[in-house]
């Protein structure tokens, strides 16, 4: 049985379809990644997965029961974390607070003791164990894209959805927050979805799969190598010859 | 268990009023008023303060709580004895969380402007079905001056209606002050921290955010009541609805909320304090002008103070041992 | 004709007559949300400000509250101004939260600066201008005047909307504040003017009021029609002051409808049962269809 099952799953906002028949699967621990250029609809296809949009058709799956219509933080509480593109933080707590929002709420039901114990456990993996008495709104764009990621791994979800959480980051850090995000996957058995506009390096080395968006549709989902070199996936991104993605396997 | 440790200058600053109040003649007063006015913002700071939503409509939580009160007095003071304060209590209590459920399945699942708009007419709406069904008294309200009179002799009812009253409402405000500090340290607390900083952001962590906002809501409610109940009706020995429904005590409660800080500990009992220090000074010095001066103060303080006077000394406290205190 | 019907048919006419004034006292409301986003909670105290103008021009100068429509409409637009440059500007991209309690504010504001001025008395007067007789019921001119100068102002609205290039921008604004931004709109003289048109419209509002209902003039009348302002413009769709101003004569009806049902029911109270009955509307909006049961286009 897949983690994740997206079935046909179609959402319209007035004449507009951000997101057309869209079918997937995720297995449990799996890599995948999400690419296609601006206005693909990656960023409401998570929506529909975490709840943040209900579709006007097709169905959502996880763990075999159908989340079509739960609320958001029944989903959460069913295993899915995620992180938001333009990082939401709770500005005015601090940051180890923010991080044991995600285990308190996840799919644990820690102390409150016990979920600060958490999140210091994440922050010192993330490297922000030092800031962590630091108030959220205070941290540098970078630092709080990795609290981001902190919080929803502090909320042990068995699916975590990247949103273009790499945008920003220089490319050794890139490098060194996906060979961490893998040590995770493997360590936590965290399926990943990880979801880029055109920091190809966030997904090469960390997905085995990809799926390629183009205006709402699944135009291509392959091996990540095979995917990201294939020449129609460059066309989409008008024409441009992108960096190609390396020729390694994860 | 330092959690509790907060509470403890509340609860002595809360005794050094009751004892100067008692002991220095002419106190009682005043002392009482300063008392209230913290209790009525740390209950209202339950709410506003933590989820970060406004209820206009909340004097009708004091004013259902004070026709609790006045409904059990006026049926049950001869059978009940001392009793019958319970008695009022509980119905205050009971009544307050009715409408709050009533009014909260509705306005919590509602946004922003969207409750606002919903608590609005809370206050007129409660009022004028009370009229126009008249119920309990319709606009003529209820005075329980003779009941009591009848059950306790004119002496029990002088002292009901000065001591007790007035000690209850210490009381009340040292069980909302625990509340609080239970609220803020506990799943409630981060769970409202949560919701009132980013509520869509709150609900992909997992808040639940429509229960926690009901829970704030219905503390915050059932405090009032219980306000209402003491600290208005007991002492004033009548409810009239003309009277209890009036919305300028939402806007006394807001002033406290902002002027202290919203959603600490301190805040609203500095708030509070200050505000009824102000309030009784004006009463002296202008009378009837209160409300003609606290607007423009409420407008200052809302455009250059968001975060109210504990909310800058919080701020400045961050990493030094007041953390612990100034909460 | 059964009395009961025909009280009802002349409750009926009436609230329609006085639905239009409700729909023009919440037209204000409408478009200063749909402009800016804000929602004017002190709402109820504009009206009663409309009200003492027709009310001291009428007693002071003997002027007709007909007369007092412009000095209305420009009273409210320099509060409007007053406000908005004083306040409102600066609270742009504050929390929500922030700008309710600034528009609460200086609603208190307004009414406790009556009470200093004018005291907390009941006032009212009386224009006599005779009656129109319409078979189930008469209806004193005032009313039909009030009628008049409503639809009059809200069609004269509606053609300065679509074909005045200010309108135009409003109603760019209205729709997509970026885009009108980027069309070389400035948005904030546009916030300006649509909250300054909004309180004047609210003022205006207050001033036809009394051509209905010429006594109860008091600094805290307001909060009653705040409440009902709000049912209004939530029936209306909150954005649009058309909406509104549809969902005004709705709204007169319903409200004098029910009185006459309430009046039929012993042990009820009805002036207080329909107030009642509004708030009740309002749960009962909010519950089913909180975008608004009339979905006008702006």
């Amino acid at each position: 049985m897949a983690l994740l099952r997206l079935e046909n799953v179609t959402k319209r906002f007035g004449g507009l379809t951000a997101v057309d028949h869209v079918s997937f699967e995720i297995d449990h621990g799996e890599a995948i990644g999400i690419v296609g250029p601006n206005g693909s609809g990656k960023t409401t296809l998570f929506n529909l997965i975490s709840g943040v949009y209900l579709p006007d058709e097709g169905r959502v799956f996880f763990e075999g029961r159908d989340i079509t219509r739960l609320p958001p933080y029944v989903r959460a509480r069913l295993g899915i974390g995620r992180t938001f593109q333009i990082p939401r933080p709770f500005s005015s707590a601090t940051v180890r607070e923010n991080v044991a929002i995600g285990a308190l709420f996840g799919t644990q039901s820690p102390s409150v003791e016990e979920a600060l114990g958490i999140a210091d456990h994440y922050l010192q993996m993330v490297g922000l164990w030092g800031f962590r008495h630091k108030s959220a709104g205070a941290l540098t764009p970078v630092e709080k894209k990795m609290m981001e990621i902190a919080r929803a791994l502090a909320m042990k979800p068995k699916l975590l959805l990247l949103d273009e959480s790499m945008a920003g980051m220089p490319p050794k850090e890139i490098d060194a927050m996906v060979q961490f995000l893998r040590k995770i996957k493997e360590e936590e058995g965290i399926a990943i979805v990880s979801m880029v506009e055109h920091i190809m390096r966030a997904v090469v080395g960390l997905a085995h799969r990809v799926i390629v968006m183009h205006q709402g549709k699944k135009f291509i989902e392959a091996p990540t190598a095979e995917a990201l070199n294939d020449p129609r996936v460059i066309e989409i991104y008008l024409g441009r010859k992108e960096e190609h993605a390396p020729r390694q396997s994860p | 268990m330092h959690r509790y440790v907060p509470l403890i200058p509340v609860y002595l600053l809360y005794g050094a009023l009751f004892v100067i109040g008692s002991q220095v003649s002419g106190m009682w007063q005043p002392m009482a008023l300063l008392a209230f006015y913290a209790a009525l913002g740390q209950a209202f700071n339950i709410f506003m303060g933590m989820t970060g939503y406004v209820d206009f409509g909340y004097v009708a939580f004091l004013a259902l709580g004070s026709y609790g009160m006045a409904l059990a007095i006026s049926s049950f003071a001869e059978s009940l004895g001392a009793g019958v304060i319970v008695a009022g209590l509980l119905l205050a209590l009971g009544m307050a969380t009715v409408l709050a459920l009533a009014v909260g399945a509705i306005a919590l699942r509602l946004r922003g402007a969207y409750f606002a708009i919903a608590t609005i007419g809370v206050n007129e709406g409660v009022r004028y079905l009370i009229e126009g069904a008249r119920l309990w008294g319709g606009s003529e309200g209820i005075i329980i001056s003779r009941p009591l009179r009848e059950a306790f002799g004119p002496e029990g009812a002088n002292l009901l209606s000065t001591f007790w009253a007035d000690t209850l409402v210490y009381l009340i405000a040292m069980l909302a002050a625990f509340i609080t500090v239970q609220y803020l340290h506990s799943k409630i607390g981060y769970a409202l921290m949560a919701l009132r900083e980013d509520e869509d952001a709150a609900k992909v962590m997992g808040v639940h955010t429509t229960k926690y906002k009901i829970i704030a809501f219905i503390t915050s409610a059932a405090l009032g009541g219980l306000l209402g109940a003491t600290g208005w009706v007991l002492k004033l020995t009548y409810v009239f609805p003309a009277d209890v429904f009036a919305v300028h005590y939402t806007v006394e409660a807001i002033v406290i909320v902002l002027l202290g800080g919203a959603g600490t500990l301190l805040g609203p009992l500095a708030g509070g304090m200050i505000y009824a220090a102000l309030k009784y000074w004006l009463s002296i010095s202008f009378p009837g002008l209160q409300l003609l001066l606290l607007a423009p103060i409420i407008l200052f303080i809302v455009v250059a103070f968001p975060q109210g006077l504990i909310g800058v000394l919080k701020a400045k406290a961050k990493g030094t041992f007041w953390e612990r205190v100034i909460v | 004709m059964p009395p009961a019907l025909a009280m009802l048919l002349g409750n009926l006419i009436n609230g329609a007559i006085l639905g239009s004034v409700y729909g023009m006292m919440t037209m204000g409301l409408s478009l200063i949300f749909g402009v800016l986003k804000i929602v004017n909670v002190g709402h109820g105290a504009f009206i009663m400000v409309g009200a003492y103008i027709a009310f001291w021009m009428f007693t002071l100068l003997r002027l007709s509250p007909l007369v007092s429509i412009p000095i209305a409409i420009a009273v409210g637009m320099a509060l409007g101004f007053v406000f908005f440059y004083i306040v409102i500007r600066r609270l742009v991209g504050a929390p929500e939260l922030t700008t309710l309690l600034a528009t609460f504010a200086i609603g208190i504001l307004l009414e406790e600066i009556a009470k200093f001025l004018w005291g907390p008395d009941y006032r009212g007067f009386n224009w006599e201008v005779g009656k129109l007789f319409l078979g189930v019921t008469t209806i004193p001119l005032s009313k039909i005047y009030a009628l008049m100068a409503s639809i009059a102002i809200a069609v004269l609205l509606y053609i300065w909307f679509r074909k005045a290039r200010s309108g135009t921008a409003i109603r760019a604004v209205m729709e997509d504040r970026e885009g009108a931004q980027v069309c070389g709109v400035n948005v904030e003289a546009i916030y300006a003017l649509s909250f300054a048109i909004g309180l004047g419209l609210t003022v205006l509002g207050g001033t036809l009021l009394t051509l209905f209902v010429p006594v109860g003039i008091h600094p805290y009348m307001g909060g009653i029609y705040t409440l009902k302002a709000f049912v209004i413009a939530v029936l209306g769709g909150l954005v649009s002051p058309w909406g509104a101003f549809y969902a005004g004569f709705i709204f007169g009806l319903i409200e004098n409808g029910s009185y006459t049902l309430f009046s039929l029911i012993p042990g009820l109270e009805p002036f207080s049962m329909t107030q009642f009955l509004a708030f009740f509307l309002l749960l009962v909006i909010l519950l089913v269809r909180p975008t608004g049961l009339l979905g006008v286009k702006p």
